[in-house]
């Protein structure tokens, strides 16, 4: 890989080719925001919060999928990038039923902190208050769409590291939810292996071990991606 | 068969049409099948075998002619007599007096319940007399079922002299030449894109037609695909051998039966014909084509989230950069152009891109299909040079408003694009000045309002079909349509603020600039005119805030 020059902030770097905006921003102390994102898997730039501002692109593109170019110019903390931000926050905690006070995810929750970090004192929109269901079906584990933000980190994780396919989608639009095998309960899923790491995954209180109560959430996301790295070294 | 065979076919199947004195076509379209018109075609088979008449005459059914509402259609050649509404009571008034007697009958003429001297040609007839058919050139001509009706019509001969006589770099240099832009909505350049796709190398490359037309009241692809599908096959084949491809797909909504049936059965006869497969005529290149079947998600219209459709995967779109001509279907380079832009292929090779790149505007080059609907007298199909005015559509082609209504606006682009106001009536439908006046060209739905329309509720319309259609993957556009169709609905009950309009406002700039894939990034296009050019409309629905 030969090195390129680009431009970030107006800060000059020296960076790998072929590495994506995302790696070289956080391999520069750049604070990208996300939430897709998750080491160790594949990126989908679902989330929107990592959009940068590119010259000469007239569209915002996602940072976790757009790879450096030579001399690109890349501007990541605009008025504008931060208002969306914002926006796309207070969306995501208006879209389904976010209460951080009963949540078991309580100040280990990555939307709870996204919601710090664009300093989000109030949500503009009406919240949806749509109804979810709580599966409680599989014996150890709970899965709470009321929680859900539609990330897909489980749905990659359980593909692409375990390999179990056991999560997918259904439905469109804000009607998406997660779902277990052909839709059915996820304690009568027949490709769940019950390894546990879509609920490291998880980046709010939606997947969560039964018999914890509010706050006692343990999640270690980083796992997965020293998971994949040693399965890349072989081990 | 290699390339003289063709030459002979095509003049023998000429040979068999020049023995019949008349022709009478059955427009067997789906819009006239669903007003009866197998039975019209059944019946004139019949009487005209009754009457001992089946060496003199011959019936074919076709392709779309384009007046639909005025259907079901039967066109008498070669005086291009069109009657109207035929039903079987009308079969034997119509062979004993237009073949027998030689009388065209007044009262069934085309228009004839808007005109009160109805055109005997129906070409002098406003409504085709402005036309000028291209994509849809032999559509209602000939039989979409019977290749021989093609080849009798110059099919295939494009291709034959594409293999033999051009290099892939002649082809792409023609369509560039011919400044042809993509037709499935947002005008990309099509030589530009074919060259991409020709340059990366690589051992599979793949070619595939959008035909997942999905925008309310749009149906051009369906009609060209029911009409004249040889043509999209020899489209589609042309830019194989240019890409350098050899595999096609071609993805069809599966609301589409009749397309997909006759697609499928073109294929066979084209194969059979040694037209597709195996060194295609005799030459060294092989092509060959596959249908695939949307199974009703609007969001597969966009490329990347079709090419994940295609693929078995559920069908959402991925960011681009890369783009599709890089890694594209299972990750090999990929050309995936409109139905309606590969019918526009084999007559730019005929005729040559100079031919093509004159007719139009300068930076909008050929003709545009456009799908009438909404209140007009003569909704259908029609075909236009680009640049015709929207007055022009409306007033002479459409023949103005049911009713002696007054026009209100009119909707291009369907839930991506925008509306345009009386007061633009006189715009030019071409990309640049539609995008100027905040709508898109799109694939070419083309919707006219009157007075009675609600502006408001038009914008509801449209945001409610968007988040519906919506894929679900990214936050803009999913929760972002959500909380605009709410704010829209809110608007319309007339329980609204004005806090609520700014709102609105704010979120439409930013689902357009955040979402992912095309579907999110215009979706705020209906509600964005519909406040640019009738903003008192949504002001007069906002309660008076209270100090």
């Amino acid at each position: 890989m030969q090195n390129i020059t680009i431009y970030i902030d107006d800060k000059k770097l020296e960076v790998e080719s072929g590495k994506t905006i995302l790696e070289v921003c956080r391999n520069n102390n750049i604070e990208i925001l996300t939430m897709c994102h998750l080491e160790g898997v594949l990126d989908v730039g679902a989330c929107r919060l990592c959009l940068v501002e590119i010259e000469g692109v007239n569209k915002l593109l996602s940072a976790c999928t757009t790879k450096v170019a030579a001399n690109m110019v890349i501007r990541t903390s605009t008025e504008r990038i931060k208002r969306y931000q914002r926006i796309t926050t207070e969306l995501l905690f208006a879209e389904r039923n976010h209460m951080c006070s009963v949540c078991v995810a309580n100040g280990k929750c990555e939307l709870q902190n996204l919601g710090y970090k664009v300093e989000m004192d109030s949500i503009r929109y009406p919240r949806l208050f749509p109804q979810c269901e709580v599966d409680t079906s599989h014996s150890w584990y709970v899965l709470d769409h009321n929680r859900c933000i539609m990330c897909t980190r489980c749905v990659r994780v359980c593909s692409e590291v375990e390999g179990a396919f056991n999560w997918s989608v259904k439905n469109r639009g804000y009607q998406v939810r997660i779902i277990s095998d052909f839709n059915t309960p996820w304690g009568e899923s027949t490709t769940c292996t019950s390894c546990g790491k879509c609920l490291h995954a998880c980046p709010t209180g939606a997947l969560w071990p039964k018999a914890i109560v509010q706050g006692q959430l343990d999640k270690k996301p980083e796992i997965i991606e020293e998971l994949m790295a040693k399965r890349k070294m072989g081990l | 068969m290699n390339r003289n065979d063709l030459k002979v076919i095509s003049e023998k199947a000429k040979e068999k049409h020049k023995k019949y004195k008349h022709k009478i076509c059955v427009c067997c379209g789906a819009g006239c099948i669903s007003s009866g018109s197998e039975g019209v075609l059944l019946k004139l088979q019949k009487e005209i075998v009754e009457r001992g008449l089946q060496n003199e005459v011959e019936v074919i059914p076709t392709g779309c002619m384009g007046p639909c509402n005025q259907g079901p259609l039967v066109k008498y050649l070669p005086e291009n007599t069109i009657y109207q509404k035929v039903d079987c009571e009308n079969i034997s008034q119509i062979v004993q007096s237009q073949i027998v007697e030689k009388k065209p009958i007044e009262d069934l003429l085309l228009f004839s319940d808007f005109h009160p001297k109805p055109f005997i040609n129906a070409h002098d007839d406003p409504f085709f007399k402005k036309q000028l058919k291209i994509a849809l050139k032999d559509c209602g001509d000939i039989n979409p079922e019977e290749v021989e009706d093609y080849l009798a019509y110059d099919g295939y001969l494009a291709l034959g002299k594409v293999l033999f006589q051009m290099s892939p770099e002649d082809v792409i240099a023609e369509i560039k030449h011919s400044r042809l832009r993509g037709r499935g909505g947002a005008g990309f350049p099509t030589g530009l894109k074919w060259e991409t796709v020709y340059k990366y190398v690589s051992e599979e490359k793949y070619v595939i037609c959008n035909g997942d037309e999905g925008d309310p009241g749009a149906f051009m692809d369906r009609s060209v695909l029911e009409g004249n599908p040889h043509r999209v096959i020899e489209g589609m084949a042309i830019a194989g051998y240019a890409v350098g491809a050899n595999k096609g797909f071609a993805y069809i909504r599966g609301e589409y039966p009749l397309a997909i049936k006759r697609f499928e059965q073109a294929i066979k006869q084209a194969k059979k014909n040694g037209l597709l497969g195996n060194k295609i005529l005799g030459s060294e290149f092989s092509f060959d084509i596959e249908v695939r079947i949307g199974a009703g998600a609007f969001v597969c219209g966009e490329e990347t989230a079709l090419i994940a459709s295609i693929e078995g995967k559920r069908g959402t779109p991925k960011p681009r950069p890369p783009f599709p001509a890089e890694s594209g279907l299972r990750g090999k380079p990929t050309l995936i152009n409109n139905v309606e832009t590969f019918a526009s292929i084999v007559p730019i090779l005929n005729n040559g891109g100079e031919w093509y790149s004159e007719i139009g505007t300068p930076k909008s080059a050929g003709t545009k299909v456009f799908a009438l609907a909404g209140k007009i007298n003569y909704s259908g199909l029609i075909e236009v040079p680009m640049g015709t005015s929207l007055r022009e559509i409306v007033f002479e082609l459409g023949g103005g408003i049911q009713g002696g209504g007054e026009f209100k606006a009119a909707q291009t682009g369907g839930p991506s694009g925008g509306c345009i106001p009386a007061k633009h009536l006189d715009v030019k439908m071409d990309y640049e000045s539609l995008m100027s006046l905040g709508s898109i060209m799109g694939s070419g739905g083309l919707i006219v309002m009157d007075e009675k329309s609600d502006m408001v509720d038009v914008a509801r319309y449209f945001m409610e079909f968007c988040m519906d259609e919506s894929c679900g993957k990214c936050v803009p556009c999913r929760v972002g349509t959500k909380m605009m169709h709410d704010l829209l609905q809110k608007i319309y009950d007339g329980k609204g603020t004005s806090i609520d309009l700014e709102r609105l406002e704010e979120l439409a700039i930013y689902v357009k600039e955040t979402s992912l894939c095309g579907l999110g990034a215009s979706a705020p296009n209906p509600l964005q005119s519909t406040l640019r050019h009738f903003r008192e409309e949504y002001e007069s629905k906002i309660e008076q805030d209270i100090d």
